[in-house]
């Protein structure tokens, strides 16, 4: 019998709509439906905290650094504080990126797009606090290595050079680790849209169609990226961590510091993601896609990271006693009992104490509790890298260096000013962008679908 | 040439009937699925993906091109700086080091592009928003003589839904 001609065939198949979309992409599109006024007015006040910020930076390039409090001996202040701070917050994102899918723990699916995004505007944040701190912003560029008139070059032994590669590098790559991973949702949001938002999707997607051999570049290109990415985020809280270690300050110079560092960072990201993440699944009925599951573990990852600064901490006090160097043993003493006390007792509760409950496991499972503990241990950690850099230079070998240093009313303006930085990008995030990686949870739940009598 | 597509729910049989699709000759297939699964990677390719050499030849050019700045560069002007070397090779492997993911990584994404065919203005014919939805598709070209025979193979294997697009 002779096949039917292809038009008869046609015509007997209907082509295939559209029915009901699938229940993930409703879910998790629909936090991107048309705000509210609170969420109008919560993004009014971020950028409202911006543009103060950005008219004291104003102030600041005109008058100069004097007005930052920066004074003999103490020209390292709440700017370098603030840096090495939201450096640290950014390395949780990568963790939970690139090293728990290393590792193919899967419960990272729900978080890691949101913990991405968060070490995408973290790293922006840091970023601008050296450009804060050299005081003449607009001669930032002295710090690349660029051909110029008087023939000199950048010195690469300086630990600060080493800074601008690491944070350049983890700037970039945590860039496009985050834009790769957004690629197949934004293609399943252009299928969704119109108007703006179709032209915008369509034209980031790249024209992503989820076809074999896209998804098998993509898996590979993602496992290549973890790899690269997961030396990347020990190295460049290292690398900071030296902008210290370096020196011969008391207090700073000692091998200990990039461990101390990293798990420090570790830490207070994963705080961060908490004390973002909490709101977020409460204000977008997200339930059933980030559970008390994922909380848990990220409070386990807290226990650890609390331990093992804690640790350090005690580990420092040792060396300080053990070396029978007196400056190292004075600087120690006047952390502990000198005129910044009160910021090295905040650290060790709030870094120390307070995260050692998490033993209790009732308490990792309450998101109110978890909330509180994450905001005090961002509080801890800014107050550690407060005590460690100014408590330090404070107090070197000579009386003539030793000095007082209270952040002025700018440099406060300029930190209120980046967690506003901080919070107005998240708020766009959270509109524009997926907020959990769609096709990665889908995968699980196909999964579990065409396994489901079979297991 | 006609293009049939067939709608699947789970990658399961969609392996299945691409393997049996290749077997009998057809090469043009195309698999659309929602999400990454493992089953359809080497579903019509079992080829490593090439992606793996851009990363290779990124690293690579980043370590060269650290060291050989780094060093090209301090003697260019030479200035002693604690009584180091000119050219001093452990404070210039971070540099090497950043320099080899930050280059690798940037070819890897390049790869990704290249090898994946993106960026791309126009979307196949075969494609439907299902297929970012919950369905997995499967797009065979065939003679129109094909058509109807190709239709009950891939209902034989579980596909929902076959609809024609002319290619």
């Amino acid at each position: 019998m002779a096949p039917p001609p292809a038009e008869s065939v046609a015509a007997r198949i209907a082509p295939a709509p559209l029915q009901r979309d699938s229940k993930i992409n409703r879910d998790l599109l629909s936090v991107m439906d048309p705000p509210s006024l609170k969420y109008f007015l919560l993004l009014g006040l971020a950028i409202l905290g911006v543009v103060q910020a950005a008219a004291t930076l104003l102030w600041q390039t005109w008058e100069g650094l004097g007005i930052a409090g920066y004074a003999h001996p103490i020209f390292w202040g709440v700017y370098i504080v603030t840096f090495v701070f939201w450096v640290g917050i950014a390395h949780a994102g990568t963790l939970i990126s690139a090293i728990l899918y290393l590792f193919r723990a899967k419960w990272r699916n729900a978080i890691n797009r949101s913990a991405e995004a968060m070490t995408v505007f973290a790293v922006m944040t840091a970023g601008l606090f050296p450009l804060i701190h050299i005081g003449r912003i607009y001669k930032f560029y002295f710090l690349l290595p660029y051909p110029n008139q008087r023939g000199l070059w950048v010195n690469f032994k300086s630990p600060l050079l080493w800074d601008v590669f690491a944070i350049g590098t983890y700037a970039t790559i945590s860039i496009v680790f985050f834009y790769v991973g957004l690629i197949p949702d934004l293609a399943i949001a252009r299928d969704r849209s119109t108007g703006w938002r179709k032209l915008l999707y369509s034209a980031l997607s790249l024209g992503w169609q989820g076809t074999s051999r896209q998804w098998k570049s993509h898996n590979r290109t993602v496992l290549h990226l973890s790899g690269l990415a997961t030396p990347l985020v020990l190295s460049v809280h290292s690398v900071v961590s030296w902008d210290f270690a370096v020196s011969i300050v008391p207090g700073w110079h000692a091998t200990i510091f990039a461990p101390y560092f990293v798990a420090g960072a570790i830490f207070s990201g994963f705080a961060m993601v908490l004390m973002v993440m909490i709101p977020v699944r409460r204000i977008f009925g997200l339930e059933k896609y980030i559970t008390d599951y994922h909380f848990e573990n990220m409070a386990r990852f807290i226990l650890l990271t609390s331990t093992i600064v804690a640790y350090a901490y005690g580990v420092e006090y040792f060396i300080a006693w053990y070396s029978a160097v007196e400056p190292e043993q004075t600087a120690f003493f006047m952390r502990a009992f000198g005129p910044y006390w009160i910021s090295t007792w905040i650290m060790i509760l709030c870094n120390g104490v307070f995260p050692q409950l998490l033993w209790i496991p009732r308490l990792r499972t309450n998101v109110a509790f978890l909330f509180v503990l994450s905001v005090l241990i961002n509080i801890g950690m800014w107050f550690e890298r407060y005590v460690i850099i100014v408590g330090s230079l404070s107090r070197e070998y000579e009386t003539a260096v030793w000095g007082l240093y209270i952040p002025s009313a700018p440099e406060l303006s300029i930190l209120a000013g980046s967690f506003c930085w901080f919070g107005m990008f998240f708020l766009i995030f959270i509109k524009i962008f997926p907020v959990v990686a769609i096709a990665e949870v889908k995968e699980l739940a196909i999964h579990e679908r065409a396994h489901g009598g079979a297991h | 040439m006609p293009k049939l597509v067939g709608v699947f729910e789970s990658p399961g049989p969609v392996k299945g009937v691409a393997g049996k699709l290749q077997g009998r000759g057809f090469r043009n297939l195309e698999i659309y699925s929602p999400a990454p699964f493992p089953e359809l990677d080497d579903a019509l390719d079992s080829r490593p993906s090439p992606v793996r050499l851009f990363t290779l030849v990124g690293g690579l050019v980043g370590v060269v091109t650290g060291y050989a700045m780094t060093i090209w560069m301090s003697l260019d002007w030479p200035i002693m700086i604690g009584g180091k070397p000119f050219a001093s090779i452990p404070p210039y492997t971070i540099i090497a080091f950043e320099l080899t993911i930050l280059i690798g990584g940037l070819l890897t994404v390049l790869g990704l592009f290249a090898v994946g065919r993106l960026p791309r203005i126009r979307l196949d014919s075969a494609y439907s928003a299902r297929f970012s939805a919950d369905d997995i598709g499967l797009a065979v070209e065939c003679e129109d003589r094909d058509v109807a025979e190709l239709e009950a193979l891939l209902r034989d294997f579980e596909a929902k839904e076959v609809t024609l697009v002319e290619a």
